[in-house]
């Protein structure tokens, strides 16, 4: 076993340190996520109970195409999911490199079906308590999906043997915990906007 | 694949960034003109402020990092703080706590000015019982405009500056957990401030502070100044509550248990807790409503399926942590300071710690005492009324926290100190007061008035700000390595203490007296006590004066070097020398006491700065 300098020592340390920090970071900004998307969901339920001027959902407004819906969340669960794997590969595998690309297809495709459903609703956003409520969550979820596939992109890019991201590879594991997170909002929207509302 | 060696060239700075910013407004409110789906600028002014917010950004060098991972190029290292000297490293971004501290510190003073300002023209108005010198039309969106810069600054005024620049060195860390969030969370600051100030062009915002619906749908674009300048708070509290929180947690030093965190790290951690939590249902809050006023959806329009209760929820499940926010760090300082001044240990840490905690969590559960006056079901009125009672325990085991620590002390009255006790006096009279509101017979009848105007500016002003007065005399001669001069301290002191209590202790009068607040006019009756409360205000904004005054002598005048420990100390942050190292320590020093070990014969010193090489976290 060669033994090791001070430096690397501590260089060790410092990346041992590193990951244990954006661990903590990752699961302080999934409980901001949670209370932020919660306040959504209230905003659903309490608009929803007091249905005001019976204009909860107004004449012919209903959720869109289910279809659209399911693409969407079967999508944000693919890119989730595939980076998940990617992420408990061994550092620089092939594994590594095709589940982070298939991870960011999937990203991009779910921001392109949201985005297109959104601009096809088949209701007017004046349209009630609901078109408003579903406007606001799925934009608010789409955003953050768009932030977090442009990040994504950013660990494809970086995926050479310079790139940080095989370097610390913890660190993007705990990026693995947001996708999740987002595909779990995404699972909890679909069933509150298509099948509660 | 190979890595670039590109970089972004673009010189990052904040003139860069006001460039880069104006062209970005304009074409903002260009494309919101253009797909703005209602016939009013609201769309446009909103993404002008995001896009020129974004730009600022980008031009100051935060978008250098995202972006050279995204074109895969090798990420640029930003200065190492030990290269990092001179006057420039306070106007650029900066990676080391220490500048961002300093950075906040000027940032916010120069706001807490402006806010005083605002309150000096409200007062000056209300030396007569008619609306003559201010007409309502320009009183109300000055109230407006005091309300929120003064909320954004005390949310930030200890965090900011005190809390960055401290809380690594009384942790024993070389660092923050995540800089580029520390540093993102100052330079939020003053675009948010710059369109809160903008909303005057707009005609300000109506609403003051609480942006009800439905005045604040029907308000004029300087409502969108509140929503985009409110965001940004709530970005800088959340980013900054997730960087002091993963530092407390993952960067303290060996021995550094959670038994021996000093308090104002305690008071840090918990109000750091009720930001992450609470800002972001208030974010949430604020893009319903600018999608509302761009949109024309009807989140909180009653006739369109909406409910303007809805924003009461909301706001206020954020706006009541939001008032622990500013008084948690600044009981943090209390029972920091009191027991080395006191010379005793502090009386009940662990109890005190709870009473932090305490205090946090009942604030998750009172919200709705606000509601009172505004239809909450009377059933839900006792549950609430209680547990706003309820939050008077926690809130009085603090204090028995530090009375305990005073009893039969041998006390240095230093400037700290007075504010510290100056802080208990006011406090109370603010906390009892606080508990005559939470009783719903009384607060119906008092709510709208200047009773509860009194209160709250005895809890902020009186608690708060004289915590932030006692934590600037105490702590400024480490950061900034020059004594402040205690003679002009002393006057300052006493000037403010009585100015602040002649200004707000008779608005309790009037308000029992019924003078509502927020109304330009009142009953000529009250022309007298009204025009005390004017002039105290103004030999209280004078105080300030003082303060700001004792700076400049004692920073440009004097110049009379601070030792390494002026105040014979135990805490880890008074160990190390004065101006503090560009790392800290040369070493992640070894905690083997607790910092109040006052008084006690042989007791141990509080750390071994040899320490050991390289970094540890945990405790």
């Amino acid at each position: 076993m060669a033994v090791r300098t001070r430096v690397e020592a501590a260089a060790d340390a410092e990346a041992l340190l590193d990951t244990r920090l954006v661990a903590i970071g990752t699961w302080l900004f999934l409980g901001a996520e949670i209370f932020f998307f919660a306040a959504w969901w209230f905003a659903f339920f309490y608009l929803r109970a007091q249905d005001n001027n019976q204009a909860w959902k107004a004449q012919g407004v209903g959720p869109p195409s289910k279809g659209y819906g399911t693409a969407v969340m079967i999508l944000a669960i693919g890119m989730a999911f595939s980076y998940v794997i990617a992420a408990g590969q061994p550092a620089r595998t092939l594994w590594f490199r095709i589940f982070t690309p298939m991870a960011l297809v999937y990203g991009i495709a779910t921001c392109l079906f949201q985005g297109y459903e959104m601009w096809h609703l088949g209701f007017g956003l004046t349209q009630g308590g609901y078109a408003s409520v579903f406007a606001g969550l799925s934009g608010s979820w789409l955003i953050q999906v768009l932030l977090a596939t442009g990040w994504l992109a950013s660990i494809v890019m970086q995926t050479g043997p310079a790139g940080d991201t095989i370097a610390r590879r913890k660190p993007a594991g705990s990026f693995g915990w947001i996708l999740l997170f987002l595909a779990a909002v995404g699972v909890i929207n679909y069933v509150l906007l298509y099948f509660v509302a | 694949m190979v890595v670039s060696e590109r970089r972004l060239s673009l010189p990052n700075n904040p003139i860069t960034g006001i460039v880069l910013a104006i062209p970005a407004y304009f074409f903002g409110v260009w494309l919101g003109t253009l797909f703005g789906l209602i016939d009013d600028q609201n769309t446009g002014v909103i993404l002008g402020y995001l896009f020129a917010t974004v730009a600022f950004l980008a031009g100051v060098g935060f978008l250098n990092y995202p972006l050279e991972r995204l074109f895969g190029w090798r990420v640029t290292p930003i200065s190492d703080p030990a290269e990092n000297r001179g006057i420039g490293r306070f106007l650029r971004l900066s990676l080391d706590h220490k500048v961002i501290g300093l950075q906040y510190l000027v940032t916010i003073l120069l706001m807490l000015l402006l806010g005083g300002i605002g309150a000096m023209l409200i007062r000056t108005s209300l030396l007569v019982p008619d609306a003559s010198i201010t007409p309502p039309g320009n009183y109300i969106p000055l109230i407006g405009l005091h309300s929120v810069m003064m909320i954004f600054i005390t949310s930030a005024v200890i965090v900011g500056p005190f809390g960055n620049y401290l809380v690594p060195l009384m942790i024993g860390a070389r660092r923050m957990a995540f800089p580029r969030l520390e540093a993102l969370s100052f330079w939020v600051v003053p675009p948010a401030a710059v369109i809160l100030a903008a909303a005057t062009f707009w005609g300000g915002f109506p609403t003051g502070w609480t942006g009800y619906p439905p005045l604040s749908e029907q308000a004029s674009q300087g409502m969108d100044s509140y929503i985009v300048g409110f965001t940004l708070i709530a970005v800088a509290l959340v980013t900054s509550a997730v960087n002091m929180l993963a530092t407390i947690i993952g960067l303290r030093a060996p021995g550094m248990t959670w038994t021996r965190l000093p308090m104002f790290v305690w008071g840090i951690f918990t109000t750091s807790i009720l930001g992450l939590l609470a800002a972001p249902v208030l974010a949430a809050a604020l893009v319903m409503l600018a999608m509302d006023r761009s949109l024309n959806t009807s989140f909180f329009l009653a006739s369109n399926g909406g409910s303007n209760y809805l924003w009461e929820n909301l706001f206020w499940f954020f706006g009541h942590p939001e008032v622990y926010i500013f008084i948690l760090p600044a009981f943090g300082i209390i029972m920091e300071i009191v027991p080395h001044f006191a010379r005793k240990p502090l009386w009940g840490y662990r109890t005190g710690v709870v009473g932090l905690f305490g205090v946090a969590l009942l604030s998750w559960f009172v919200w709705q005492h606000h509601l009172f006056v505004s239809g909450i079901a009377p059933v839900l009125r006792p549950f609430y009324m209680l547990s706003t009672e309820l939050i008077s325990i926690p809130t009085g085991i603090i204090f028995l926290v530090t009375l305990g620590t005073l009893w039969r002390a041998r006390v240095w009255f230093t400037v700290p100190m007075l504010f510290c006790l100056g802080f208990l006096f006011n406090f109370l009279i603010g906390g009892i007061s606080g508990v005559f509101l939470s009783d719903v017979p009384t607060d119906v009848t008092l709510h709208g008035s200047y009773f509860s105007m009194a209160h709250f500016h005895y809890t902020i002003m009186g608690g708060e700000i004289f915590a932030l007065m006692a934590a600037a005399y105490y702590w400024l001669p480490k950061m900034t390595g020059k004594m402040l001069s205690p003679t002009i301290g002393r006057v300052h002191f006493w000037t403010m203490f009585l100015a602040f209590n002649s200004t707000f202790f008779p608005l309790f009068i009037v308000g029992l007296l019924n003078m509502p607040r927020r109304v330009s006019t009142y009953d000529p009756a009250l022309v007298g006590l009204n025009r005390w409360v004017t002039v105290s205000a103004y030999v209280l904004f004078g105080s300030m004066v003082l303060f700001a005054a004792n700076l400049i002598y004692s920073w440009f005048f004097v110049s009379r070097p601070a030792l390494a420990n002026p105040w014979h100390a135990r805490s880890l942050e008074w160990q190390v020398p004065t101006p503090v190292p560009a790392r800290n320590f040369d070493r992640v020093p070894v905690i083997v006491a607790g910092p109040y070990d006052y008084g006690i014969p042989n007791a141990r010193p509080v750390a071994d700065l040899g320490g050991i090489v390289g970094v540890t976290g945990g405790g």
